[in-house]
């Protein structure tokens, strides 16, 4: 199952790879794929604790994977960057992720899902799993940093907005429940 | 080698489709007739390309295009444009000049004649390409026009027309602020490199390209290149360009293309040419400095971005 879901979730990179070719911005082209993956997933992996609550549907097996793959599309993502966009002149680099909030905010999300993939092993997670908490900063800088990312925001970026806000919302509710 | 030409080559799959329509019967026939292509094709006097500038592909050219009156996304708007009306096509002229008035595309044509421009294009975004436009300079209308001497601006206008623009009809859901405006100091629109198109690669513009007459200024940012004009007006004061007015902190009313001046969020220093994954050195006023650095000699371009 776990397979299944990996080999689903890794096809748009296939897609892309497979267009790379053709494409008329390819640069553009990778950003997009990546990073439309790395946000779509880091969304999914907030959904088995809310299917839990709301639905009694237990798919926490399921929530390291796709956390994980999230964090392999951040990975790519940032990887353009630094290839392809930047290739690889790390002083420009440096220069931009200093002086761009747009480049900041999205490095510091990468950050965060970074230490969390770190920490995700058996051995690790019992100690820092407290501090997986921070996933929802990484989201809300992803959020902005892909809002950023166009000259104006279009449905794509207002509907993981509204994605975000159910599932940040529905925990504050949950969570406020817990005092009464 | 004679090659037939396109339009000549399409129109004879045409012509034989109709002689086997004719056995059919003779509604399938006017049927065929009005599905005839346009002959969309232009007389011109070619640019020798001077620079030796790679162009890139027409298909590259028509299939990733920033027109929000259809859409946000760079591909959609071609689909979306397809059934746009462009003939026939009225542009007002209108404001500080002697004789206001109306004229048809095709008039514009045969008044100004044609000629070809091989020109750099750099989006603001950071991507950019090369393309053979087709058209005549904006001077030569100017000087039809006869701007008076209050004439210090000219406003360019997209027409405003929501049964055409899906992006028009949205009121306050609209991507951007409708219709586009953009506007250029008089001695800009007067340059010899300021031209207004109606073709490209040989043909009359597609609709996502900003069909039938659009601006192309290559020394600024491709969103001062206004699409599917409706009005020109020379005017008193500086216009109020619509990116301008969407984000005043990262859109100016010059839009040079600088290196060297920074958009708030991204870079301006490199430039993705389409179809490459390699970068390139984006140039000053886009390679052309030494034809229009004395517009701004004495301005502090970091202010007047």
């Amino acid at each position: 199952m776990k397979g299944l879901l990996i080999f689903i979730a890794l096809i748009p990179l296939g897609v892309a790879y497979y267009q790379l070719d053709n494409a008329i911005d390819p640069i553009k082209m990778l950003y997009s794929y990546t990073g439309v993956g790395a946000i779509t997933l880091l969304l999914l992996s907030l959904v088995p604790s809310t299917c839990k609550r709301v639905c009694g549907q237990n798919f926490l097996r399921y929530r390291k994977t796709i956390g994980l793959l999230s964090f392999v599309y951040i990975l790519l993502h940032v990887s353009v960057f630094v290839v392809f966009d930047s290739e690889f002149d790390f002083l420009t680099i440096v220069e931009k992720s200093l002086k761009k909030p747009f480049i900041y905010i999205g490095l510091m999300a990468f950050a965060i899902v970074l230490f969390m993939a770190l920490t995700s092993t058996k051995k690790h997670f019992a100690r820092f799993s407290k501090y997986h908490k921070a996933v929802y900063i990484a989201l809300l800088l992803a959020l902005l940093h892909s809002f950023w990312a166009q000259k104006v925001a279009g449905v794509f970026e207002y509907g993981i907005v509204a994605v975000g806000v159910v599932l940040l919302g529905e925990r504050v509710w949950a969570w406020r429940q817990n005092f009464k | 080698m004679y090659i037939t030409p396109e339009v000549l080559f399409e129109a004879r799959r045409h012509f034989l489709k109709l002689g086997a329509g004719a056995l059919v019967s003779s509604s399938a026939i006017s049927q065929l007739l009005a599905d005839l292509p346009k002959d969309l094709s232009l007389k011109y006097t070619p640019d020798s390309n001077p620079l030796k500038l790679t162009l890139n592909t027409e298909e590259q050219a028509t299939n990733y295009v920033n027109f929000y009156e259809f859409s946000t996304d760079k591909t959609a708007p071609v689909k979306l444009s397809q059934k746009m009306k462009t003939t026939p096509w009225n542009v007002g002229f209108f404001g500080e000049l002697k004789t206001e008035q109306m004229l048809e595309v095709d008039d514009l044509i045969a008044k100004f004649g044609l000629e070809e421009r091989i020109y750099r294009f750099r989006c603001v975004e950071g991507w950019s390409m090369v393309v053979p436009w087709i058209g005549f300079p904006l001077y030569k209308l100017l000087d039809y026009l006869e701007p008076n001497s209050k004439a210090k601006y000219v406003k360019f206008t997209t027409r405003h027309e929501p049964a055409m623009f899906p992006d028009q009809a949205k009121g306050l859901f609209a991507s951007i602020k409708h219709p586009y405006i953009e506007g250029l100091r008089m001695d800009e629109a007067r340059h010899p490199l300021t031209f207004i198109a109606v073709g490209m690669y040989g043909k009359r513009l597609l609709p996502q390209n900003g069909a039938p007459i659009r601006l192309v200024v290559p020394w600024k940012y491709g969103f001062k290149s206004i699409k599917s004009l409706d009005l020109i007006e020379c005017v008193e004061t500086e216009p109020l360009n619509t990116w301008q007015v969407q984000d005043p902190k990262e859109y100016g009313f010059y839009a040079n293309v600088n290196p060297k001046v920074d958009h708030p969020r991204w870079t301006q220093a490199k430039e993705r040419v389409l179809g490459k994954l390699s970068k390139q050195e984006t140039l000053m006023f886009n390679g052309y400095e030494k034809e229009v650095g004395h517009l701004y000699a004495g301005m502090d371009l970091r202010k007047f971005f």
